[in-house]
């Protein structure tokens, strides 16, 4: 059984078909790169996995389970054991780099000492722990990624979902981060699936590619 | 900066400055220089009377009770209208903003004719249920009430714009780790504040200041000492000297509301907005006990007060009496909103260009002083440009209806100003780089490219400017020349001796002439945009 499926998903959005005929598996602990030009339908590929779009025709699945179908969301985000890190990063400018990795392990009902433990652990792990009480706004752009890996990493996920988050960095930081990604994955044993336009970013962080275009899989 | 830029912006900030501010230092000047020479005089006899610090405190206590019940009211409102899948919330939105369109007290009127011998809630529920209402709404209760829910609109459709500002991603991210319920309270709610907290300190200064609301229910607070210094006693260095306080509050509520969104993280919302609505907050179960809670609030706060005001004026032989009495001064003020309105989008819309062009500079200066000009209460306003107006070089604007526009101008430039900031905002940079790239001046931009670009924008910042001043009382009432009271200020001047029908069919009146052309040109609005 796949950890994560798409079985012919079709999405569109107005007139505009983001996706059709997709369908797709990801095993435990592999990592999968999406590799396409942009608006070719990664990014809501990973939207359809994360619960955060509903396909219009076919089926999403996690775990085995049925989580949407045919327009319906069948299980929430929030019970669907994934983290997410955006293109954007989508920190909570208003909270602290560690309410931002507090708030999920809050809303499941953990403990506070343990949610400071695993705050303070996961932080340390990103080498930010001195930084735990700084916004976000007061970090540097690489200092704002680990967060944000941070916090979808906290709450343990059973994969990890990566949109292009490396993009917007140069080169060089990119290229540190993407090692960095790959040790934590090696360290905390998370299925990986990352979308990118980069083939060099694909090459080093898959262990299978898919290549995407106008919506479809391509090859 | 092209001279035709600086000639433009420039006279449009003079404008604000000469309509509002000038007044208000002028009044300063008065207070300090009473009896001839400067010093505290006024103040002395102000400061020393234990019954102005008694009217005082009844001020802030009713400002700060109005500004809780309103944000009770308002932030759920806010949130259910703005980003839920509420049943017939934009019909909901509607009616609960409805009270902001008019003055105050056409709820008070409503809500004493409700508890009055022969109301709706006598003949209902019996004389005594009657008495039991009026003896409880005379006093604070019924000022809260009423001005409660004329402000509440306020909050309601700041939090629904900001909620709508807060950027999808932001929420999604939380949506991965904690449902909606979670999200709304510790993400969206918070990146709101700012909003929330404007809206707060927005009600507390229009309840601060009101003068029409307290005097219907008996209720003594301190901006109605400064209207009747002046229009009881003529007195007005007393006048001025009352009024000062009240400006002064103005300026230190705002400046402490801008200190605080600022520690909180001002501006957070609506950063990096993306194209497209956010998304719907799915209420599931609650959605039906939702809706029936919303709908009965709104029934009973706008529709009821409404019914009662209808009934009470019967049938057409008051509206004919109520046209015979006051039909001049609906038409009056009809025009001056019609010319109020023209003046003031123009005036926002070009500070909303200089907050644009300059968002840290000059364009924040104005934008403060137009908010602080739009709380300060309209008695202050109007006790203002008396002292700087009412000089025999200056009749041609005193003894016109030009006081008027002035005072309009300075009032509600706010509302037109954050209208089109607003719409400015989401009109792509490249229309106008375009323009700049192809040797179209900055006027002929702003005239060919942003204000077409902009249009909606400039149409609601009409009608916002139109309907503030169709129901401004406090200033109006102060300032109108002879022969050019408005339909409000008649009907502050009938309600103390006219019979109960005829100020309930004025009351009517004044709601039918707001709130059509408002549902007609939203509804133009939007068939417009369908068509599009």
């Amino acid at each position: 059984m796949s950890l994560l499926a798409l079985e012919d998903v079709r999405v569109t959005f107005g007139h505009r078909v983001a996706l059709d005929g997709v369908s797709l598996a990801v095993e435990v602990g592999e990592r999968l790169v999406l590799l396409g030009p942009s608006g070719c339908g990664k990014t809501t590929v990973l939207r359809l996995l994360a619960g955060l779009a509903v396909p219009d025709r076919g089926r999403v699945l996690i775990g085995g389970r049925l989580a949407a179908a045919e327009g319906r969301l069948l299980v929430e985000p929030e019970q669907r054991g994934l983290g997410m890190v955006f293109q954007d990063l989508a920190l909570w400018p208003h909270l602290s780099v560690a309410g931002n990795l507090e708030l999920g392990l809050r809303a499941r009902g953990t403990p506070r000492t343990d949610r400071r433990r695993r705050v303070r652990a996961m932080l340390e792990l990103v080498e930010l722990g001195e930084l735990a009480g700084a916004r976000p706004g007061e970090l540097s752009g690489g200092q704002q990624q680990r967060v944000a890996l941070a916090r979808a990493l906290v709450l343990e996920p059973e994969a990890l979902l990566l949109d292009e988050p490396l993009s917007s960095l140069d080169l060089e930081l990119a290229r540190r981060l993407r090692t960095e990604i790959l040790r934590l994955q090696e360290r905390l044993g998370f299925t990986l699936v990352h979308v990118t336009h980069d083939p060099e970013e694909a090459d080093q962080m898959a262990t299978r590619t898919l290549r995407m275009d106008r919506g479809r899989l391509a090859g | 900066m092209s001279p035709v830029r600086r000639a433009v912006l420039g006279s449009a900030v003079l404008l604000l400055v000469v309509a509002g501010l000038l007044p208000v230092a002028g009044m300063i000047l008065r207070s300090l220089t009473a009896g001839g020479h400067l010093g505290f005089e006024a103040y002395r006899g102000l400061l020393g009377s234990a019954r102005q610090w008694s009217l005082a405190g009844n001020s802030l206590l009713l400002a700060a009770l109005t500004t809780v019940a309103a944000l009770l009211l308002g932030v759920p409102a806010g949130v259910l209208v703005g980003r839920t899948d509420l049943p017939g919330r934009r019909l909901l939105a509607a009616l609960l903003a409805m009270p902001l369109l008019l003055p105050p007290y056409l709820n008070a009127v409503a809500w004493m004719a409700a508890g009055s011998a022969s109301g709706p809630v006598a003949r209902v529920l019996g004389e005594g249920a009657a008495r039991t209402l009026s003896h409880w709404l005379f006093g604070l209760p019924g000022c809260v009430l009423v001005l409660s829910t004329a402000f509440m609109p306020l909050i309601m459709l700041l939090v629904a714009a900001a909620l709508r500002g807060v950027p999808p991603r932001l929420e999604e991210a939380g949506l991965l780790a904690a449902p909606w319920r979670t999200v709304l309270l510790r993400i969206s709610l918070p990146l709101a504040a700012p909003a929330i907290l404007l809206g707060a300190a927005l009600v507390f200064l229009l309840a601060l200041g009101d003068v029409t609301v307290p005097p219907s229910f008996r209720y003594p607070v301190f901006a109605v000492e400064s209207l009747s210094q002046f229009s009881a006693f003529y007195d007005l260095s007393a006048a001025t000297a009352a009024a000062m306080p009240l400006a002064a509050i103005t300026a230190a509520v705002l400046g402490l509301e801008a200190l605080v969104s600022r520690w909180t993280g001002a501006g957070t919302a609506g950063r990096g907005r993306e194209p497209g609505p956010p998304p719907t907050v799915p209420l599931g179960r609650f959605r039906l006990p939702a809706a029936v809670t919303a709908w009965s609030v709104a029934g009973l706060l706008v529709g009821a007060p409404l019914l009662i005001l209808v009934l009470r004026a019967g049938g057409p032989a008051s509206y004919a009496a109520a046209l015979g009495q006051a039909g001049g001064s609906l038409v009056r003020g009809l025009l001056l909103a019609a010319v109020g309105g023209t003046l003031l989008a123009a005036e926002g819309f070009l500070l909303a260009v200089l907050g644009v062009e300059r968002p840290r500079g000059a364009g924040a200066a104005a934008d403060a002083t137009a908010l602080f000009l739009f709380a300060v209460p309209g008695a202050v306003m109007g006790v203002g440009l008396i002292v700087l107006w009412n000089h025999p070089w200056a009749n041609l604007i005193y003894a016109t209806p030009l006081i008027l526009l002035l005072g309009y101008l300075a009032r509600s430039t706010a509302v037109t100003l954050r209208i089109c900031r607003a719409t400015l905002e989401l009109v792509p940079p490249g229309l106008v780089e375009a323009g700049r790239v192809a040797g179209i001046g900055w006027g002929r931009r702003l005239v060919w490219i942003l204000a077409p670009a902009a249009w909606r924008g400039l149409a609601a910042a009409w009608l916002a400017g139109a309907v503030f001043c169709l129901r401004d009382v406090g200033m109006t009432l102060l300032v109108h020349p002879p022969g050019w009271d408005t339909l409000p200020v008649r009907i502050m001047t009938l309600a103390a001796n006219g019979a109960p029908e005829l100020i309930a069919a004025l009351c009517v009146l004044l709601v039918a002439a707001t709130v059509i052309p408002v549902g007609l040109l939203a509804g133009l609005v939007g068939r417009m945009e369908a068509g599009s």
